[in-house]
């Protein structure tokens, strides 16, 4: 019996969520491509691609707009289209802030902020919220069927799908806005943790001579008016990510460290009300033959004997695995499917070996 | 030992950084007392190494062998609460969003601080003759974590910070104290990747590189003669060209990590059905008949 294909490509939005390095930006892009060669406009954006995914997909340079990737010869039906793009969070901020600000002054005091420079590029979820941000823009072009969203590695489940409502609640809270405030404006218990907050930044200014009070000050001021355009994206990205067109999948490998990260994953996001539409492990080895017909071989004995003794490594490597698999299927909440992707034997390449994953993507 | 009193392991995703820390750790407590630290929320080194932290900073899994978790919010909370002067704000409005909003005024000051407790755990473990053991993030975080103190030194150009940068940028350049283990797989075609960390470990950030540690190399079985002789012979033909084109590629990486001046460790590709103690104890074996331990 032939395992049922999964085909993501059926939803609207596809997120694939995993620790790094076990090739979720390969799975991702096998996905899309799988969905445009079944004739469906798709829209992938990938985060942090290997050079020779860069190079398949067309994405060299500075390709943070949607480029088109060529289908020909993959046997794509008509109306498929795939274009992809890279993530860059840097680019994308400065854009909201382009869009958002009340005017050229408001918006230069921004960038040039020294908290700023550093936010945008050391804070962590700022590449999360900024995916989000994408995500919007790419959801809004009512050509595109199907989007397919790599996301940056992960440690745990919830800092991608958290991340706007982390960034907002640090952008807008009443206190943030309070550390620039005189200190007689402090009142009541909020009053003590902006005190708190408040008493750290002047304590490291005294110690270092940073003057940093005084630009969190102009940034938080800069930040006021553009706060209603900022939370209202975020609430969208939220609705869009939790829609029933929204498919989550968590992707893993099979050794025995992803498997438990990933069975983190699936309960966190379970407990945040978000449905895992699959489980995906990514690499998985193809059944490794019994060694009979091996034996009738007319082949020396000295190279049958290493050819038997190479069947049975791989055949412990392939046990380890399974054994793994079970685990994780055991584990999982029971209406989350599993779905197996193949290992081609080598480093996915070239825009066929994307096709060949995508299409041979199976439910457990 | 010749190895520095930290030892940072690092690595592209993927290439079994906790494993390799893992087991390094176990082969430095063979001879000395150790510290194996995770520094992110992974705990994946305490699964690897089978103890269960339960939420504790450190458990102690041999005589000799210690298991830690540093965590950025620790250290900053530690910050914190050494800098607040109202002992009457209580650590759980601490844990509030006060975090957030400091962190994210001062970004890097995680790092920074995260760096510092590295620092003092080395300069504890020289008194101590003993050994930490870090599973670091991937390189690209760990190069940005090790290039804190740079950072730090631009906006701070002189004052308390920029003593404080400067000793630790004095800690990452001493070859005693502190050293990185790139961890590769001899299949991954993220050798280029690899490479270009050491360059800028050693170059811009003068840190020492102990070694790269090809992980996951199986023992050679066949020659290119015998790959072409069994070609017929469908699947196990096909396994054993696979395994041919591994080791050709771990020769390769081996070749070409040496080139550029690393050091290399080989540990073996295991194919066992699974990954216990026995598994850990057998890795651990190929960092003691290396040469990097001394």
């Amino acid at each position: 019996m032939k395992a049922r294909a999964f085909d993501p490509g059926a939803h609207r939005l596809v997120i694939c969520l995993g620790p790094g390095g076990v090739g979720k930006t390969t799975l991702s892009a096998a996905i899309a491509l799988n969905a445009a060669i079944r004739g469906r406009s798709v829209d992938v954006m990938t985060v942090d691609p290997a050079p020779r995914l860069l190079d398949a997909l067309g994405l060299e340079g500075e390709a943070t707009q949607p480029r088109d990737v060529a289908l020909a010869g993959l046997g794509a039906r008509r109306g498929g289209r795939l274009r992809a793009l890279k993530l860059d969070p840097k680019q994308t901020f400065d854009g909201l802030i382009e869009l958002y600000a009340p005017s050229a002054a408001a918006r230069d005091a921004i960038l040039s902020n020294r908290i700023y420079q550093n936010l945008s590029n050391a804070l962590a979820g700022v590449a999360d919220y900024m995916a989000m941000e994408r995500l919007l823009e790419l959801h809004r072009d009512a050509t595109t069927g199907v989007i397919v969203l790599d996301t940056p590695p992960a440690q745990e489940a919830i800092d991608f799908l958290d991340a706007p409502r982390r960034m907002l609640d640090l952008l807008g809270s009443r206190a943030l806005s309070l550390l620039g405030a005189s200190r007689g404006l402090l009142r009541g218990p909020l009053a003590m943790f902006d005190f708190a907050a408040r008493a750290v930044l002047a304590a490291f200014d005294r110690l270092t001579g940073l003057h940093l009070l005084a630009d969190v000050q102009a940034f938080v001021r800069g930040f006021e008016g553009m706060y209603g355009g900022f939370a209202e994206r975020a609430a969208e990205a939220q609705a869009l990510v939790r829609g029933e067109d929204s498919l989550v999948v968590v992707v893993t490998t099979a050794e025995a460290e992803r498997v438990a990260q990933a069975r983190e994953f699936v309960a966190a996001l379970e407990e945040l009300g978000f449905r895992v539409g699959a489980v995906a492990v990514n690499r998985v080895m193809a059944p490794i033959p019994g060694a009979a017909e091996l034996e009738r071989a007319e082949i020396p004995a000295a190279l049958k004997r290493k050819l038997m003794r190479n069947l049975a490594d791989f055949a412990a490597l392939k046990r380890r695995e399974s054994l793994s698999i079970e685990e994780l299927r055991e584990t999982l909440p029971l209406k989350t499917p599993l779905v197996i992707a193949p290992d081609l034997g080598r480093e996915p390449r070239t825009l066929r070996d994307l096709a060949e994953i995508g299409g041979s993507l199976r439910y457990a | 030992m010749a190895l520095p009193r930290l030892i940072f392991v690092t690595g592209k995703g993927g290439t079994g950084k906790s494993t390799v820390a893992a087991a390094l750790a176990t082969a430095i407590s063979r001879r000395r007392p150790v510290t194996v630290a995770d520094l992110e929320r992974r705990r994946s080194v305490a699964r690897i190494i089978g103890v269960d932290l339960n939420g504790a900073e450190s458990a102690a899994v041999t005589d000799n062998l210690e298991i830690a978790a540093l965590t950025p919010r620790a250290e900053l909370e530690a910050f914190i609460e050494g800098i607040v002067p109202l002992k009457a704000i209580s650590s759980r409005m601490l844990r509030s969003r006060t975090f957030g909003y400091v962190s994210a005024a001062l970004p890097g000051l995680e790092a920074f601080l995260m760096m510092e407790r590295l620092r003092l755990m080395a300069g504890r473990a020289a008194l101590e003759d003993r050994y930490a053991v870090i599973d670091a993030p991937a390189t690209g975080g760990a190069i940005e974590l090790l290039s804190v103190a740079r950072g730090v030194k631009r906006i701070a150009s002189r004052g308390t910070l920029n003593r404080l940068a400067g000793t630790l940028e004095e800690f990452l350049s001493d070859a005693d104290r502190f050293g990185v283990i790139l961890t590769v797989r001899p299949e991954g075609l993220a050798l280029r990747e690899t490479l270009d960390a050491a360059a800028e470990l050693r170059g811009r950030l003068g840190v020492r590189c102990i070694a790269a540690v090809l992980n996951g190399v199986a023992e050679e079985l066949f020659t290119d003669a015998e790959i072409t002789k069994v070609r017929a012979l469908g699947e196990p033909a096909r396994l054993a060209a696979r395994r041919r084109e591994g080791a050709k590629n771990a020769a390769r990486a081996r070749r070409e990590l040496e080139a550029a001046d690393l050091e290399v460790v080989e540990l073996p590709m295991l194919f066992s059905a699974a990954l216990g103690r026995e598994e850990l104890a057998t890795l651990a074996d190929s960092f003691a008949a290396g040469t990097i331990m001394g």
